[in-house]
Formats: structure tokens, C-alpha cells, sequence
């Protein structure tokens, strides 16, 4: 049984349909790719089921819940997590606070937060930063810290909206085995993104979307030699790169 | 009775429209800069002595301060965005909501009101002019003639400011600063300047407003007061940046006030636009005409 | 943020120095009018400290709050001149009511964004002020619109909240004030607190994590207008007399808005620096000056609104905290690096 069902979502805008009866499934302990060229509408299937806007029919079933049109807050609640791809951090706050917001999802007591939150910090390796405002870190570190934040909720699935985004190459590279970390912990991971690097070193499994529908789902390497793909994605770029 | 009723509503149109009058200024600045000046009132007091004063030194036709306060309240609220707004908003460039602008504006407000207090002194004035006190008599309705031309300078600024944000190069300047600050910038258009002139802009409407309301109004340090808050309210109903709308919300008030009169106290007109303001704020925040995403 | 056992030693002893100090004030001061400056000096450190709750930690800005100060006035007013309620229990009717009607207000305003919100408050606050003006009784009680309500002398007595000394009620503002900055210290340092900053610091991110912002706003506005309340039945029995103008109304909602702006919205003793460094400035210039220069006191209000706005928008407290720290320093031996963040974070912050 997967951990979430995606099952024929749309989404219309109006007379725009973003998102065009996408099916998606994410077993426990995968990490699963969404890429898609710019305007594939794989950022609208991303908010369906992060619960920013219900989308117009489907069904997005997680462990036994249907989440079709929950907000937020609930989504969270039931385990899963989204982070942002312009990070939001609790800018006047130190990062154990920021961390200890996320950890309050499953405890009312300040310790006992404040204790869930070290624990995750110091996987994420912000342990030595704690005490830091959140607003004085580098570009990285808040990338860190908006995954710290996600992983003190103690989420069964975690939904990253292009946590690559605005990262050096080097960043990147730094980034990949934090994300597997968190893998490792025993999270699931939907990660959007447009870093082929990211996608290919991380992804179990890859979905591709293009103007709304699936067009390819599978293996990551079988998925970039897809002839749909190639043609629909400027893929050509790291398949040179292969050379 | 029914000859009542609509001279009630007719009224209410003449008074309400230079309600909207004093609004249309704020809704170009808190529709375009997205600033909240509660200090918009008192700047109408401002002008309203500047009037005043002009008709009482110089005896000449009321209407004819136009020349000289709408100027003079351009080059005002020009430098009070320049020295005072501006250094604001840009200290409070990251905090989430800045209404730092509503404080200071406030402050700016005592401080006007307060100073024409010590310098006037409280009493209320009334400007004599050639037409303070005349009526027109139409079917044994009275209307002011004050306050029919106001009504009709209203709907002449209103005609001017729709075909100047239409039409006029700085007006549309003025539009895609509102509609997205960023790429009115890369554009080639300076946002300071712009920011400053549409506050100076705002104000000078402000001061046409003055110069219709001497003729009738009672001048005092603190009559902006009311002014200032239908002003908000008429903005909001009208919608952020909408000058029709604001003309129209104005006299939707009007109209709110003059026929509610007819069947309550006068009092309780005050308690009904409030809560007419509310339920429009719960139900359409984006007002009669506004865009849908604002603040 | 720090919690009360990680404080500093030196703060510790100068909150308790300060404490016992105000306790101990009233046997030096016998002067019954300075009394009452203090003691509305405490009387405003209240009610700012209550509008805190929503306007510093809610995020929003409520420019309506003296509704509640009037609630709280003319419900345990009218109880007591109805039924001979004592004040006490008419205080805390009062504070119920008032929290419900904030709940009410708060269920559609507190979505609204920045100065829609604002707005919102004022026309709520007015409307408020309008009504009661407009009215000379509800069902059995009194109300007697602009007339305002009038409580006979009872002496000296407990059970009526009359005393005719002005010490009691010294002390009894005092403790209510200590109460409510408490209150404050534990939300802040709870699940609750946190909650709150992060929804009004970034609503989007805090509903990621779990975070139902409206529910914690709610929360906060229902003690903030419960708390409110009281002070409103505090005022009454102070002054036995009030009308609409004196206790609803714009003028006093602003002031309240304002001095805990200036001093400092979010922190614990912003809105009290607020109070302590105002309402003197206020009282003084009216008193001294407000015949020769009338409405010289809202000059100087406002300008030291638009100065201190204009350079330290987060108010007073900032740099008063500094400037605190930096002594605290003289007194205790730190490693350079440590007096260089407490000098940064400020000792009493809200992080």
C-alpha cells in the first residue's frame, strides 16, 4: 500500500487546466522526483497536495486520509511537511526557535520541544548556529534551517518545492547528502525540482509533467532517456554533460 | 412627504460626492503607495484654513483659492513624503506589515491639528463669501449652491484624474507603479518621483476639497476629523486606487447619511455607516471596484 | 529565549529591586495627587500591556481596543447599580463579555491584512462609542448614554472596590499590572507564544507546520479583551463616575496603541517604558502648559511619535535593553564574544 495516492487530479484556473488527471504514488521511505519544464504545472500539483489551493477534482490519499482540500495546517498534522522555494524563515528569531515552532506540532511543552528541536538540528548540522538570528545565515544555512524546521514536525512525508533553487553548484552538492540524511531518518520525499544533478542523485523513482500530464514515470535513468522527455525537457544538458 | 425624501437623497448626492471629493486623493495614495496617511484630514484642515484665510484677506471669490491652496498643498504633501514617508517606508523595507506609516501619520496629524489649535484658536469660523448661504429652490427642494458646485467640481477632477491615469504619460506612469513597483522601475520609471508626486497629487485634491467646503463648512482646527475617517471608509468601498470609486463610495455615504437621517437620529447615521463599512469589509474587502488582490 | 531561571543574575535582582521598590513606594509618598499620577501611570502600563497581547504578539494593529476598556466599565457598573453586585464579580462578567465580544469582532477582522485591520478596529471601536452614546438603558440596566454613570460613595469597603485612601487602589493596579506582565512572560516562553510570533511573522510558513493562525490569534484577542475589561472596572471604581468619551473612543484607544508602540510592542516591558516615559510628558504639559498652549501635550505627543517611528520603529525598548545590558556587563565578568550577543538580542527581548 503506497503512503500517498495521487488519483486523476485537475486543476483549473478558470478556463486554464494546470494540472491534467496526474496520477502519482510515493511508497514508505521513497524519495520521488517531479520535474517538468517551467509552466508544466508540476509547482500547481505541488500545492494540491501541499494544500495551498484544493484542487478542482482527484483524489490525494495519504495513509487511509483523503486530503483533497484540506488547508495546511491540517495537511501538516496528519504527517505531511512542505517547505518553500523563496525560504520563509521566522526572520527576527533565532534558529532554535524557528526549529522549536516546528517541533511544538507534536508536544505542548516548551522541553520537550526544545529538546525534539537540538535533536533535529544537529542532523542538520546547525547545532553550533542555534542561537544565531535566523536572518543573519547564508543562503544554505536557511535552506537548512527551513528543512530543520519541516523535520521537527516529525513529518512522514516532506515536500520540497525546488530546495535547490538560488544554491552554487557547490551548495548543491553539499545539499544532496542532508536530504538523504533525512531519507535515511525515515521520511518519505516528494522533491520538485529543476537541478538534474539533484534529481538524479536522489530519486528513487521520477514522474515528468508537461503542460499538465504525466508524460513519463519511472527509474531516473530510464526516465531522462525517454524519448518524450528529451523532447518536451531540455534534458540535452546533462545528457551532453554524460560525454 | 415624498418631495422630502428625495430632497434627502439629493443632498446626500451633493454632500456625498465631495465626500468623495476628500477621498479621492487617499485612494490615490493608498491605492498606488499603499500608504495609510492618517494625517489625510488634517491636511484638509490645513487646506480649508488656507481658504479661509485667502477669501477673508482678500474678499475674492472663494473658488478662486484654488489657485493658490491646491499649490500650496502639492508642494506640502510633496515634501511630506519626501522628508517623512519615504524614510519610513524604507527603514521598514523587511517587516511583514509595515504600519509604521500609521503611526508616524498620526503623529503628523496631532501635530497639525493641534498646532492650528494654538495658532487659531478653537472657535468655529465661518468664511463669508458671494455665495455662502444661497439656495436653489426647485419644486420646493432647497439645495446650497455651494454645494451643487462642488458637486460639479467634484465630477470635473474626477472626469480630469479618470482621463489623466488613462491617458497622460505621468498617469500611466503612476498605474504600473501601483500594479507592480518592480517592473515599473525597470521600465525606466523612478518610484521615488513617482511616489512623491502622487502624494502631492493626493493632498492637492485635498485642497480642492478645501476650497468647496469654505463656502459652507465650518472652519476649525479639528474638522478633519470626520472627514478623515468616512474618507477611509468611502476608499475602501470605493477600492483601493479606484477614482470613480471613490467618488461613488462618497456618495453612497452621502446617501447613507441623509436618508437615514429621515428615519433615525442623527447620531445613529454615524453607527450605521460604520457598520455598513464593516459588513463591506467582511464580505468584499476589495470594495465596489477595486482589483482583487490589495494589501 | 530565555526562560526566568536563565536570566541573568543581574537581571534577577534588579527585577526584584524594582518590584519591591513600587511595593514599598506608597509609604513614602503621601502627596494624594502624585499618588494618582502613579498610579495612572500603572493604570496605562496595564492596559498597554494587555492590548499587547494582540497588537505585539498577534501582529496586527488594533486601533479599537478602548471598546473593552468600556465594556468592562459599564457592565460591572451596571450590575452593581442594578443588583448591588459587588464589583469584583461584576469585573470578571465584565472581562467574560468583553473576551466574547472580542472573539466576535476577531472572527472576521483578524484575516484581514494591515490597515484594513486597522480600519476595522476604528469603525468597531466608534460604533461601540456611538451606541452607548445613544442609549439610556439595556433591558434593566443603565446606561444613560453621553450622561455616563455616576457610583454613589460607599466609604471604605472591600466588597463595594471603594477605599478612601488612594493606597488600596495602588496596590491593587500594581499587583493587577505584575499579573498580566507575568501572564505575558509564561505565553511567550509556551507553545502558545510561539505560535503567535510565527503567525505574525510569517502565516504561509507557520501553516506549514501545523500552525491553525486564526485559532492562536483568537486565543490572544480573547485575553487581551478579558484582561482589557478589568482595568475598565478598575477605572470606575477609581473615579466613580465615566462617561462614553472618558472611557470609549478613539483618543484613549490610540493613546493606548501608541505608548505600547513607542515603548516597544512584542517585548514584556515595552508597553510599560511606554507608559512610564508618556504619560508624565502628557500630565506635565497639561497641566503646566495646557492654558497658555493648548494641545501642546499632543504636539509633543505626536512628535515624538514621528521621531521615535522614524528612528527606532521597534520602539524604546531596544535601545533602553542595550544600554541595560551594556551595564549589566560592568557588574559581571563575560567573555567578550557573550557581551557582544547579549548586547545584540537585548536583555528583556521578546526572543
Amino acid at each position: 500500500m503506497a503512503l500517498l495516492t495521487v488519483s486523476k487530479v485537475i486543476k483549473q484556473f478558470g478556463g486554464l487546466t494546470a494540472v491534467n488527471s496526474v496520477d502519482l504514488s510515493v511508497d514508505k521511505g521513497q524519495i520521488v522526483g517531479v520535474i517538468g519544464p517551467n509552466g508544466a504545472g508540476k509547482t500547481t500539483l505541488f500545492n494540491c497536495i501541499a494544500g495551498a489551493f484544493p484542487p478542482t477534482s482527484g483524489s490525494i490519499m495519504f495513509n487511509g486520509h483523503e486530503m483533497a482540500g484540506k488547508k495546511p495546517h491540517e495537511i501538516c498534522k496528519l504527517g505531511i511537511t512542505r517547505t518553500f522555494q523563496v525560504v520563509k524563515p521566522f526572520a527576527s528569531k533565532t534558529v532554535l526557535y524557528n526549529t522549536m515552532v516546528g517541533a511544538f506540532a507534536n508536544t505542548n511543552k516548551l522541553s520537550e520541544a526544545r529538546t525534539k528541536a537540538i535533536e533535529v538540528l544537529k542532523i542538520l548540522d546547525l547545532y553550533d548556529k542555534r542561537d544565531v538570528v535566523s536572518k543573519s545565515l547564508t543562503l544554505p544555512e536557511r535552506k537548512r534551517l527551513e528543512l530543520a524546521r519541516a523535520l521537527a514536525t516529525e513529518p512522514h512525508l516532506l515536500l520540497l518545492d525546488e530546495v535547490m533553487a538560488g544554491l552554487r553548484p557547490s551548495e548543491v552538492t553539499e545539499m544532496l547528502p542532508v536530504i538523504k540524511k533525512i531519507n535515511e531518518v525515515g521520511v518519505s520525499i516528494i522533491i520538485v525540482e529543476h537541478i538534474m544533478q539533484a534529481i538524479m542523485n536522489l530519486s528513487d523513482k521520477v514522474y515528468v509533467i508537461n503542460f499538465g500530464k504525466k508524460i513519463a514515470e519511472g527509474d531516473p535513468h530510464d526516465v531522462i532517456n525517454n524519448e518524450e522527455v528529451i523532447k518536451a525537457y531540455l534534458g540535452e544538458a546533462y545528457v551532453a554533460n554524460q560525454h | 412627504m415624498l418631495i422630502g425624501y428625495i430632497e434627502s437623497l439629493l443632498n446626500g448626492i451633493l454632500m456625498g460626492s465631495i465626500y468623495g471629493l476628500t477621498a479621492v486623493g487617499l485612494t490615490l495614495i493608498f491605492g498606488v503607495m499603499k500608504v495609510v496617511n492618517f494625517a489625510h484630514g488634517s491636511i484638509l484642515m490645513v487646506g480649508m484654513f488656507a481658504a479661509y484665510f485667502f477669501v477673508a484677506l482678500t474678499g475674492l471669490n472663494p473658488y478662486l483659492a484654488l489657485v493658490v491652496v491646491v499649490p500650496l498643498l502639492f508642494v506640502f504633501g510633496y515634501a511630506m513624503q519626501k522628508f517623512i514617508i519615504k524614510p519610513i517606508f524604507v527603514a521598514e523595507k523587511d517587516v511583514r506589515e509595515p504600519i509604521t506609516v500609521i503611526i508616524v501619520t498620526t503623529g503628523i496629524w496631532y501635530i497639525l491639528d493641534n498646532l492650528a489649535l494654538m495658532l487659531f484658536g478653537a472657535e468655529f469660523r465661518v468664511a463669508k463669501t458671494s455665495v455662502t448661504g444661497k439656495m436653489l429652490e426647485v419644486f420646493d427642494m432647497y439645495f446650497l449652491w455651494p454645494k451643487i458646485i462642488g458637486a460639479v467640481i467634484t465630477l470635473l477632477l474626477g472626469l480630469y484624474l479618470f482621463w489623466f491615469l488613462r491617458h497622460s504619460r505621468m498617469g500611466k506612469a503612476v498605474r504600473a507603479t501601483s500594479l507592480d513597483r518592480e517592473a515599473a522601475t525597470l521600465m525606466g520609471i523612478k518610484q521615488n518621483r513617482i511616489y512623491n508626486i502622487v502624494f502631492g497629487l493626493g493632498c492637492a485634491c485635498c485642497g480642492v476639497a478645501a476650497c468647496v467646503l469654505v463656502p459652507f463648512y465650518y472652519v476649525y482646527p479639528t474638522v478633519g476629523v470626520p472627514f478623515d475617517i468616512k474618507a477611509f471608509i468611502i476608499v475602501v468601498l470605493g477600492g483601493l486606487g479606484s477614482v470613480p470609486g471613490a467618488i461613488l463610495g462618497g456618495i453612497l455615504i452621502g446617501i447613507i447619511e441623509t436618508l437615514g437621517a429621515q428615519f433615525m437620529a442623527a447620531t445613529w447615521t454615524e453607527m450605521l455607516i460604520y457598520v455598513f463599512f464593516l459588513l463591506v469589509l467582511f464580505i468584499k474587502p476589495a470594495g465596489l471596484f477595486g482589483l482583487k488582490q490589495d494589501y | 529565549m530565555k526562560l526566568l531561571t536563565e536570566q541573568s543574575k543581574f537581571n534577577k535582582i534588579l527585577t526584584l529591586v524594582v518590584v519591591l521598590i513600587l511595593l514599598a513606594l506608597p509609604l513614602f509618598i503621601s502627596n494624594p495627587t502624585v499618588l494618582q499620577i502613579l498610579i495612572l501611570i500603572i493604570f496605562y502600563a496595564y492596559l498597554t500591556s494587555c492590548w499587547n497581547f494582540v497588537g505585539g504578539f498577534a501582529g496586527v494593529l488594533p486601533l479599537g481596543h478602548s471598546a473593552f476598556v468600556g465594556i468592562g466599565a459599564y457592565v460591572s457598573t451596571s450590575l452593581y447599580l442594578t443588583w448591588g453586585l459587588s464589583p469584583w464579580i461584576g469585573m470578571l462578567a465584565g472581562g467574560v463579555i468583553a473576551a466574547l465580544m472580542g472573539i466576535l469582532i476577531g472572527l472576521p477582522t483578524l484575516k484581514l491584512r494591515g490597515a484594513y485591520f486597522a480600519l476595522a478596529t476604528i469603525a468597531f471601536g466608534e460604533a461601540m462609542r456611538v451606541l452607548v452614546e445613544n442609549i439610556e438603558h439595556i433591558g434593566p440596566f443603565p446606561v444613560r448614554g453621553p450622561k455616563g454613570l455616576l457610583i454613589d460613595l460607599a466609604g471604605n469597603s472591600f466588597a463595594h472596590f471603594q477605599f478612601t485612601s488612594k493606597v488600596p487602589y495602588y496596590y491593587i493596579i500594581l499587583i493587577m499590572l505584575l499579573i498580566v506582565l507575568l501572564i505575558t512572560f509564561i505565553m511567550m516562553n509556551s507553545k502558545v507564544g510561539y505560535y503567535l510570533a510565527a503567525g505574525g511573522e510569517e502565516p504561509d510558513a507557520a501553516a506549514a507546520l501545523g500552525i491553525k493562525v486564526s485559532k492562536y490569534k483568537l486565543i490572544a484577542m480573547a485575553i487581551s479583551c478579558f484582561l482589557t475589561a478589568l482595568g475598565g472596572t478598575f477605572y470606575a471604581q477609581m473615579f466613580l463616575y465615566f462617561y462614553p468619551k472618558s472611557i470609549l473612543g478613539l483618543d484613549l484607544s490610540y493613546e493606548i496603541a501608541f505608548i505600547a508602540l513607542i515603548g516597544g510592542r512584542g517585548t514584556i516591558l515595552g508597553p510599560v517604558i511606554g507608559a512610564l516615559l508618556l504619560r508624565p510628558v502628557g500630565d506635565l504639559t497639561r497641566i503646566y502648559l495646557s492654558d497658555t498652549l493648548p494641545g501642546l501635550h499632543l504636539i509633543i505627543f505626536g512628535l515624538i511619535l514621528v521621531i521615535v517611528m522614524r528612528y527606532q520603529p521597534k520602539g524604546l525598548v531596544l535601545p533602553l535593553s542595550r544600554l541595560l545590558a551594556r551595564i549589566n556587563n560592568r557588574f559581571t565578568k563575560k567573555s567578550g564574544e557573550e557581551q557582544q550577543e547579549e548586547v545584540c538580542n537585548g536583555a528583556f527581548d521578546s526572543k
